[in-house]
């Protein structure tokens, strides 16, 4: 029985692999273009700088060249006038599997999960697969960049961040990976029978007992590093740059008690970057959080209250809580197919408390600084890379339109699967054959 | 095989016929365990012979069980034996009105291997209406002696099953050679339950709801046309022998009720809104949440049996969690408590006139569970009236049952101290006249006297098991606790997965028994575990019968 | 005001066939932009409702004495939202162990303690359509509901006088069914067998019953009585709604031909990603699809949708709503519908329609619901900012002209019923994941899943 379905998924993911690599195409070939562009006549929402009304933005190989409302428009650059329009930083993801996963239910196209407890080492950049079709359904949407994670276990992986645009994996690599530790839980969760607090605690201890061994052995392996025979230990040489300060570590972390046990915990093991990813019950416990100088990652914004109990709007009202209280704040998805969807997690949470400039820096520039790439991505100054998009007004608006996109320089084509499609459709030839009813209902 | 069955089942009938009519002719009685009289006067009593009436300084004559006499001026018969009641209360035997006492869970019927999940054979689906809990019935039973400690003269037995397991039955709490003695009355009600079959139809209340329509409506049609081929079968098609259908019968022509064992309110209302589709008499029972339902029972005189099962009191929380939010849930929490303990008062005042079933409660929490009513709205006579008069009304035994008067079924207790009192215990109870006695010595001997607590030790504890699923064992502890006298327990799962409460857990001669249920999908699938204890191993055979299945578990007890 | 729905609530407890006495308010909101859906957006507008109905529409209306005024100046007042597809407020989803189950009704597990209806309120929500799982090619019959939340009685739920409706599925859900059950159907073939066969038996059940009907025989027998035949009856009598669980253009096409051979004339497509491939023909037939604003690539039969498919439709003229399916989109549909201005297009009203009056439509409500008219119920949710702005906030949902939800005064811990003994909440960390797969065949084949703790 077992071999048979094995043997029928096989079948299905042969069948389906003309079908992948074909999905992309269409009768027109649209390419994304580099080059010297100047975009005329624009408000720009630098994020970091205030609002430029009828300014301008030069770029030029792949870099925001110039700034500014008197920026004089270089002879040998395509002008792109966009006059009425408003121009954003690419928006970012602060926690999404896009890349990794195509079709949710199919495990065969899902690389985002490896087998085992302890696997920081895994990578997911490597995973990413730049044919996506989810990858342009995004990007036409304004988000220009993510971080991808892998999940499951304790340490499931190295997380990366990705631009929605190239052709190989590297291509795409915004530079900057992290670790991805996910906190041992003393949430009881469904159960059949709700543990008592102090039966919780214990689980939590003896699980936070194994993370910590795993720690110790990371803190001696850095310690012996420069020893010639020094065993290859792949998944606790890849804790190393954690240790010694170079690298961040993302802490998935959810319920009130454990914020605070991992609060501790942090303090406890001092390591210089921790981020702290999820963060769903932040409202909860914000001024701790906020005290502990810890930023934080948080999202879907568009959830379910974590407890029955909660006021409806506890999760909309979560990212705003903490950014009132002085945490930095990025948004996140955690969203594969939908990460399209993250301007409107931004203004649900503008809505509920945030206020829309906090909203509109936790998807660019908050997210950039704690994503490790603050000094590339998420604002627009010179020098920056040109992740720009041009909208018809306020992006977490739905009825606005994204018009141009910009990644790496590149000016990508508005087009993705979803467009295609549309556009096939709307008007469908041949409809319906009014001669040759196969369908009638006789009254 | 199964002839085989029925007919060492025929055997063993037959047999202890003859040992009973043997005794009554020429045994004599070696053991010494018979009476030399079965008619007594208890001497001096208060007599409480129904709620609100209570005789000091009376005297009960009880002779060929039933109550001859009660009063002040009553004549002892030459053949009484005399027993000073002075100093003791005396009063009906508790009626319950639902409860497995007595009863065997049968083996849960086998799946068959080619099962058609949308049509399984009615055994399985779990529809025997046609059954009897009679056959699940086994004199040698100890909950007799449990219900009877804890007042119960007769209570109203219903089978082990799923949607509709059969039909209960009025038995005595007393003891005999054999399970006709104690049966006052079989198929008293059709008993039924939302449980639905494992992995096939109808797997939830979705589909027992339908089921139950469907039954109903056909054995409607059926009745009508066996009537009608009894008064005249000339021409007309033979019914077939359909036993589902047949035993509606008596429920469609209102001679019998169903049962319905519902806990939640929700539950009730969805037994209620059947009964008001189908309109055969009705009684709910095992009820827990009913202080939303005081007009429904009014207006549809539907009768209810209260569960007297009840939530534990909210401790208080710990200092260092005395949060604004905590305190606010903890409020919440205490006021749903209060909604429980004290809705059978508020029942009562609303003049609903309910009685109590005992079934998923520990008989020897029973009392104090009263007691805790009382404290919280219940008045004296009102608990009273919920454990004689009441269910004897509902059960149709008013001129049986009940109350202590002449020409009634001798159930009686005898208590030191007004029953809802404290410090009450009950020194005897007669069942059928039947006398038990039991040593009043407060609660040290209420321990001993619990047959699991020796050699119990062996079982407390913590251990570590292994179950042999394909493909990927599991593994966890298995803890197990003993309170009250009775065990509980849960096994955790290394792999994160939710613990599983053990149930039904039974442990004697080194036999350990339980079983858990594991939730699929929104649906609850049963693992019955069986096995030997050695020393500090467990071995045993894991029954998955939703998926006919069997799996090996063993389990060590941990060190300390 | 729980208080007062409980009083409500002191009733006789009542039957299929009595109407059950909920709550019907008096107020006369005043000086709101009113979302007639119908009638376009009556600026500045004054809206009275008398005995829980719309009575009258216009500017300077006086406030009957006694009657409740609520000044909305600066806020939006549009219909109750309408979910055409929700499966909060049921103690069970699925009856998955058979294939054809039409006998079952979402009516007898309606659950009216679930705190998800007061979240739906606080969405702007008035009206959900409780539907069976798609575990089974004919499903359950469905139950259309109006949230009177503070109720302990399902019966205070019900739409009284919706029409009937029931659950069918096509594709991958009822064929995964088959398969691990070793029993037909396992391909989009057995579905279109099992739903011609179906109907089949049914006739044969129906003549086999108007022969008994006409009989007039004293000593006549009665056939086995089905109920399941006998709502396929009630089916291609027209009195049972059809709402089928459907993706693939190919499955839409199929389920039409096969109407049109049993003259079924109403059907609507529910999820219908792939509707707008034959939008045309869902036009010609006259079938109307409820679909995701954006939902897609959960498994393969979603692969190939696109999010424009609402506005294809609708452009093709299909009657289209748009639909929850979820405990959390629930919340926020009139954002899932604005979404439709992104994805082609729509004009105010024809984005709004496709959560209030279009869903109506579909469960044949709209001559009580789905508009602001004067007669039709008062089920009325209050905006700040244009419910299609991302800014928007529902502040007040009204049901029968009675507040339900309100945001200036939403109380902590909206639990109807609390457990007695637990200590602790249980936390679910939100995972979308779960949201739109749970539903889908709540039932489990695979021993091996039993123990698994993922998914």
């Amino acid at each position: 029985m077992k071999k048979i379905k094995q043997i029928s998924f096989l079948l299905l993911v042969t069948l389906m692999l003309p079908l992948l690599s074909f999905a992309q195409e269409d009768d027109q070939v649209l390419k994304a273009r580099t080059g010297k562009f100047a975009l005329t006549n624009a408000k720009i929402f630098t994020v970091t700088n205030g609002i430029i009304e009828n300014g301008t933005i030069v770029i030029n190989n792949g870099i925001i060249e110039a700034v500014g409302a008197n920026i004089t428009v270089p002879n040998d650059a395509e002008v792109i006038d966009v006059k009425g329009k408003e121009i954003y930083p690419g928006m970012i993801d602060g926690g999404t599997t896009l890349g990794l996963a195509e079709i949710g239910s199919i495990s065969e196209s899902n690389d985002f999960r490896e087998t085992g407890q302890l696997t920081p080492q895994m990578q997911a950049l490597t995973a990413v697969n730049p044919n996506s079709v989810a990858i342009p359904v995004t990007r036409v949407s304004g988000v220009t960049t993510v971080w991808t994670m892998p999940q499951g276990g304790t340490f499931p992986g190295t997380a990366a961040s990705i631009n929605l645009f190239g052709y190989t994996p590297d291509q795409m690599f915004a530079g900057s990976k992290g670790i991805i530790m996910n906190y041992p839980s003393m949430n009881s969760g469904r159960r059949w029978r709700r543990l008592s607090d102090d039966e919780m605690k214990k689980r939590q201890e003896k699980a936070l007992k194994q993370v910590n061994d795993t720690w110790d052995k990371a803190e001696l392996y850095a310690k012996l590093e420069s020893a010639e025979d020094l065993r290859n230990y792949p998944e606790i040489e890849a804790l190393v740059p954690v240790v010694k300060g170079d690298s961040p570590i993302f802490i998935e972390v959810n319920s009130a008690k454990d914020i605070l046990s991992a609060i501790e915990w942090v303090k406890g093991r001092g390591y210089a970057k921790v981020i702290f990813t999820g963060v769903a019950e932040g409202w909860r416990v914000a001024e701790e959080i906020a005290a502990a100088g810890i930023p934080v990652i948080t999202g879907p914004v568009q959830a379910i209250p974590t407890r029955q109990s909660d006021n409806y709007d506890a999760a909309y009202a979560n990212p705003g809580v903490m950014s009132k209280a002085g945490v930095k704040v990025a948004l996140r998805t955690m969203e594969s197919e939908n990460v399209r969807n993250l301007p409107y997690h931004a203004g649900f949470a503008a809505s509920f408390g945030m206020g829309r400039e906090e909203a509109l820096k936790a998807i660019t520039i908050n997210a950039a600084e704690i994503l490790g790439v603050g000094d590339q991505l998420g604002s627009i100054e010179v020098g920056k890379k040109a992740n720009i998009f041009v909208a018809t007004g306020d992006p977490f608006e739905t009825a606005t339109k994204i018009t141009d996109l910009f990644i790496d320089g590149y000016k990508v084509p508005m087009t993705s699967r979803h467009i295609r499609l549309y556009d096939e459709f709307l008007n469908r030839t041949p409809s319906v054959d009014k001669n040759k009813k196969a369908i009638d209902i006789k009254k | 095989m199964k002839l085989f069955r029925k007919l060492s089942l025929q055997l063993v009938l037959l047999l202890s016929f003859s040992v009973i009519t043997m005794q009554s002719q020429a045994q004599s009685d070696p053991s010494g365990d018979s009476p030399v009289t079965t008619t007594f006067a208890l001497k001096n009593a208060t007599v409480v012979t129904q709620p609100g009436n209570e005789i000091a300084g009376a005297t009960i004559v009880i002779k060929n069980g039933l109550i001859q006499s009660v009063g002040k001026n009553v004549q002892i018969p030459a053949d009484a034996e005399e027993i000073d009641a002075s100093e003791m209360y005396i009063y009906a035997a508790f009626i319950d009105g639902m409860s497995n006492a007595g009863a065997k869970r049968p083996e849960n019927p086998e799946r068959p291997r080619d099962l058609f999940t949308p049509d399984p054979p009615n055994e399985y689906a779990g529809i025997t209406p046609e059954k009897s809990v009679i056959d699940q019935l086994e004199i040698s039973s100890n909950d007799f002696d449990g219900m009877r400690k804890a007042g119960f003269g007769l209570s109203h037995v219903v089978p082990y099953g799923r949607m509709l397991p059969g039909s209960g039955a009025l038995v005595l709490m007393g003891s005999g050679e054999h399970i006709d003695e104690i049966v006052l009355e079989k198929d008293k009600a059709l008993f039924a339950q939302w449980v639905g079959a494992p992995g096939a139809y109808p797997g939830n209340i979705l589909g027992i709801m339908a089921k139950w329509r469907n039954l109903y409506r056909n054995a409607e049609n059926r009745k009508e046309h066996v009537e009608m081929y009894a008064q005249n079968p000339s021409g007309l098609q033979r019914p077939e022998k359909d036993r589902v259908s047949e035993a509606f019968f008596p429920v469609i022509s209102q001679q019998k009720p169903v049962m319905f064992n519902v806990d939640g309110m929700l539950d009730v209302r969805r037994a209620m809104r059947l009964q008001n589709d189908l309109g055969f008499p009705l009684i709910v029972a095992g009820v827990e949440e009913a202080w939303d339902l005081v007009e429904d029972f009014k207006n549809s005189g539907t009768p209810v049996f209260l569960s007297l099962d009840l939530p534990d009191e909210p401790k208080e929380i710990k200092e260092d969690d005395k949060t604004a939010e905590v305190e606010a849930l903890e409020k919440r929490r205490m006021e749903f408590y209060k909604k429980h303990v004290e809705q059978y008062g508020m029942l009562a005042n609303a003049g609903i006139n309910f009685g109590f079933s005992t079934a998923g409660t520990r008989t020897n929490n029973i009392l104090g569970n009263v007691r805790k009513l009382i404290e919280n709205g219940l008045s004296e006579d009102q608990a009273l009236a919920a454990l004689t008069t009441n269910p004897a009304n509902i059960l149709g035994l008013s001129n049986r049952l009940g109350t202590l008067d002449n020409g009634k079924v001798a159930n009686l207790i005898v208590s030191t101290d007004p029953i809802f009192n404290k410090d009450a215990n009950i020194k005897m109870m007669f069942v059928d006249g039947k006398k038990f006695e039991y040593e009043v010595k407060a609660k040290s001997t209420n321990k001993d006297a619990q047959p699991a607590a020796e050699g119990g030790d062996i079982l407390v504890g913590s251990w570590t098991y292994n179950l042999n699923t394909p493909g990927d064992p599991q593994s966890g502890k298995m803890v197990i606790k003993m309170e009250n006298g009775s065990y509980s327990g849960y096994l955790t799962s290394s792999d994160g997965s939710p613990d599983n409460t053990m149930n039904n857990i039974n442990f004697r001669n080194g036999e350990l028994t339980f079983d858990f249920s594991i939730d699929a999908g929104g649906q609850s699938v049963l693992i019955v575990v069986e096995g030997l204890i050695t020393g500090k191993t467990y071995e045993a055979e894991a029954r998955v019968d939703a998926f006919n299945v069997s799996l090996e578990l063993t389990a060590t007890k941990d060190e300390k | 005001m729980k208080n007062i729905i409980l009083i409500f609530t002191l009733m006789v407890f009542a039957s299929v066939s009595t109407v059950a006495q909920t709550p019907k308010g008096d107020v006369l909101f005043k000086g709101g932009d009113v979302i007639t859906i119908t009638n376009g957006t009556l600026e500045s507008t004054d809206v009275l409702v008398r005995d829980g109905k719309i009575a009258r529409i216009g500017k300077n209306l006086k406030a009957p004495r006694g009657v409740e005024e609520i000044d909305i100046s600066g806020k939006f007042l549009m219909p109750g939202i309408i979910d055409a597809h929700s499966h909060i407020a049921g103690s069970a989803i699925n009856e998955g162990t058979s294939q054809v189950t039409s006998e079952v009704s979402m009516e007898d597990v309606v659950d009216p303690l679930d705190v998800s209806i007061y979240r739906a309120l606080a969405g702007g929500v008035t009206s959900i359509h409780l539907m069976h799982g798609s575990a089974n090619v004919i499903g359950g019959q469905n139950e259309t509901m109006k949230l009177r939340y503070g109720t302990t009685n399902p019966d205070d739920l019900r739409f009284e006088g919706a029409p009937r409706t029931i659950k069918f599925a096509l594709g991958e859900n009822p064929t995964r069914g088959g398969r691990s059950r070793g029993i037909q159907p396992q391909s989009r073939m057995g579905v279109e067998n099992m739903l011609r066969t179906s109907f089949q038996q049914a006739l044969e059940y129906k003549k086999k019953w108007d022969a008994y009907k006409a009989d007039k025989s004293p000593r006549k027998v009665a056939p086995e009585y089905d109920l399941r035949m006998q709502t396929l009856v009630d089916i291609m009598a027209g009195e049972v709604l059809v709402h089928c669980h459907s993706y693939r253009a190919d499955e839409i096409y199929m389920l039409m031909k096969v109407f049109s051979d049993f003259n079924i004339p109403k059907l609507t497509f529910q999820h219908a990603n792939e509707a707008y491939k034959v939008a045309p023909e869902l036009a010609a037939f006259g079938a109307s699809a409820s679909v995701f604003a954006d939902w897609w690539a959960y498994k393969l039969e979603v692969y190939y949708s696109t999010a424009y498919n609402a506005a294809i439709l609708t452009e093709n003229g299909v009657l289209t709503s748009i639909n929850s399916d979820s405990g959390e989109l629930i919340r926020h549909l009139f954002h899932e519908a604005a979404k439709t201005q992104k994805y082609g297009d729509l004009s105010d009203d024809e984005a709004l329609a496709l959560v209030t009056l279009n869903p109506a439509k579909q469960l044949g409500i709209d001559n009580r619901v789905g508009s602001i008219e004067e007669g039709k119920d008062a089920d009325i949710a209050i905006f700040e900012g244009h419910p299609l702005s991302i800014y928007a906030i529902p502040v007040m949902t009204f049901v029968d002209g009675v507040k339900y939800f309100d945001k200036a005064n939403d109380g902590d811990d909206q639990r109807l019923y609390v457990s007695p003994t637990s200590t602790i909440e249980e936390i679910n960390i939100f995972d979308r994941e779960t949201q739109h797969r749970c539903m889908e065949d709540a039932f489990v084949m695979d021993f091996n899943q039993l123990f698994s703790n993922q998914n």
